[in-house]
């Protein structure tokens, strides 16, 4: 019997290495989401991180020259314009007051710097050079100038990563900013779409898109792409609607961490699954 | 031990920072090369099938976890990859293989590889042209990877110290 088994082992060593491994990564991708897992990641990533910022920290010095131009033009045009919001906000202050709302536009915002980007065309991570001592939790919708970058997905002491758009894990309620047409925007290795959009809904190339109030984990509006086509016209009775995205991932390095986790809770039942996850950690 | 296995881990963590850092400078449209890949071939080349898929594994397992990537994503297809790349570990054509463009044809195998089978993991939408997926997320990162693999070939030893 010995015998036996040791002349398939050393026949097909390679090959018995090589499944017991594969069964092994299987077996961890089910236990992504295990309070241990997230612990053993946070630990890894945190500790690599302090060295990528460094070198993160030294490429990017290189580029601030040309981006403070750039920013100062850009300050320039945002003047004007600010100028000339003012007097709507104005406007718009006195005809709040005259129906009695409330003004809740002021977020808090912790400013951060992208130490890291893992770019892969499913999994887009970024790692920050900001996490739980500067109040970053996950949960929290990740922004730059331009728009909506993803949200956070774990931290440690002073960093924290986040999935991007462009990530197969992110989905979100977004919304057509002039038709207010809703649906549930992802990633899906090529496009960002927003899926299951019935034909007769009116959404056009060129519209803007955004975060829709109806969801459970980004409840404000922030933008997010404009509308460049529509895919499967010709069949079912769903468009697929393609979205090119306002934020460029290659180019992000600022960020800002809006520091709020939306609690949004229907028949007893915490919808806003990064806070639930977070409330049983608590409990245990 | 073999320094050649110590080297093999010592030099992931340097690669692994220009990879997260430094190469998404350097994408075109969205394409970019893999470092880690070009390193696992040249180690399971170097030191036989079963190290190159233990390393794969080990190289998938530290990536997942420090960049945040689905856990056992890239520990399946990176194993996979150290895999293949070790049926070329032969003795007598190693020398042969790395000073020759056989090392890029390698590289760009194992590099493809890779990459369908992590795009098959990570659950990208199936009515996607399968064609599309493997040009656009295998054939041509898988190309990029094996240009940078010509800086093996360029710094690969003229002798053998051994």
């Amino acid at each position: 019997m010995l015998r036996f088994f040791s002349s398939v082992w050393e026949n097909f060593k390679e090959y018995i290495v090589l499944v017991i491994l594969l069964i092994i990564s299987l077996v961890t991708m089910s236990i992504n989401q295990k309070p241990a897992a997230r612990k053993i990641r946070s630990i890894a990533f945190g500790s690599f991180a302090a060295f990528t910022s460094v070198i993160s920290d030294v490429v990017n010095i290189g580029g601030l020259k040309s981006e403070n131009a750039s920013l100062r033009k850009l300050n320039a045009e945002l003047m004007l314009q600010v100028n000339e919001l003012r007097k709507y906000g104005i406007e718009n202050a006195e005809l709040k007051g005259l129906l009695g709302l409330k003004d809740t536009t002021k977020l808090p915002l912790i400013a951060g710097t992208v130490v890291s980007k893992s770019l892969s065309r499913s999994q887009g991570t970024f790692t920050l050079n900001i996490g739980s001592r500067q109040g970053v939790k996950p949960g929290m919708p990740v922004i730059d100038d331009l728009g909506l970058v993803g949200i956070v997905n774990s931290t440690s002491g002073d960093f924290s990563i986040v999935r991007t758009l462009k990530n197969l894990d992110l989905k979100l309620t977004v919304q057509d900013e002039r038709s207010q047409v809703q649906g549930i925007m992802k990633w899906n290795g090529t496009d960002l779409v927003m899926i299951d959009i019935p034909k007769t809904y009116d959404i056009e190339p060129g519209d803007r898109i955004e975060t829709s109030q109806l969801s459970s984990i980004v409840n404000i509006p922030i933008p997010v792409g404009t509308v460049i086509g529509l895919s499967k016209v010709e069949t079912g009775i769903f468009n697929e609607v393609r979205i090119y995205p306002f934020v460029d991932f290659i180019k992000t390095e600022h960020i800002f961490v809006i520091a709020i986790v939306e609690s949004k809770i229907e028949d007893g039942e915490q919808l806003n699954f990064y806070k639930r996850n977070h409330l049983s950690e608590i409990n245990k | 031990m073999r320094s050649e296995y110590i080297w093999s881990i010592v030099l992931f963590f340097p690669l692994l920072i220009i990879q997260t850092t430094i190469i998404p400078l350097i994408a075109i449209h969205g394409v970019m090369p893999d470092l880690i890949m070009v390193l696992l071939v040249y180690y399971s080349m170097r030191c036989g099938q079963i190290y190159g898929t233990a390393l794969g594994f080990f190289y998938g397992l530290l990536f997942d976890l420090i960049t945040g990537s689905l856990l056992g994503s890239t520990m399946f297809s990176k194993t996979l990859a150290g895999f293949i790349a070790g049926y070329f570990s032969n003795e007598n054509k190693r020398e042969l293989y790395f000073k020759s463009y056989i090392f890029l044809l390698i590289v760009f195998l194992c590099s493809v590889i890779d990459l369908v089978v992590s795009a098959f993991f990570s659950s990208v939408d199936l009515n996607t042209s399968l064609v599309r997926l493997l040009f656009e997320q295998g054939i041509l990162p898988g190309i990029y990877t094996a240009v940078l693999g010509i800086f093996v070939i360029m710094f690969y030893p003229k002798r053998s110290i051994s």
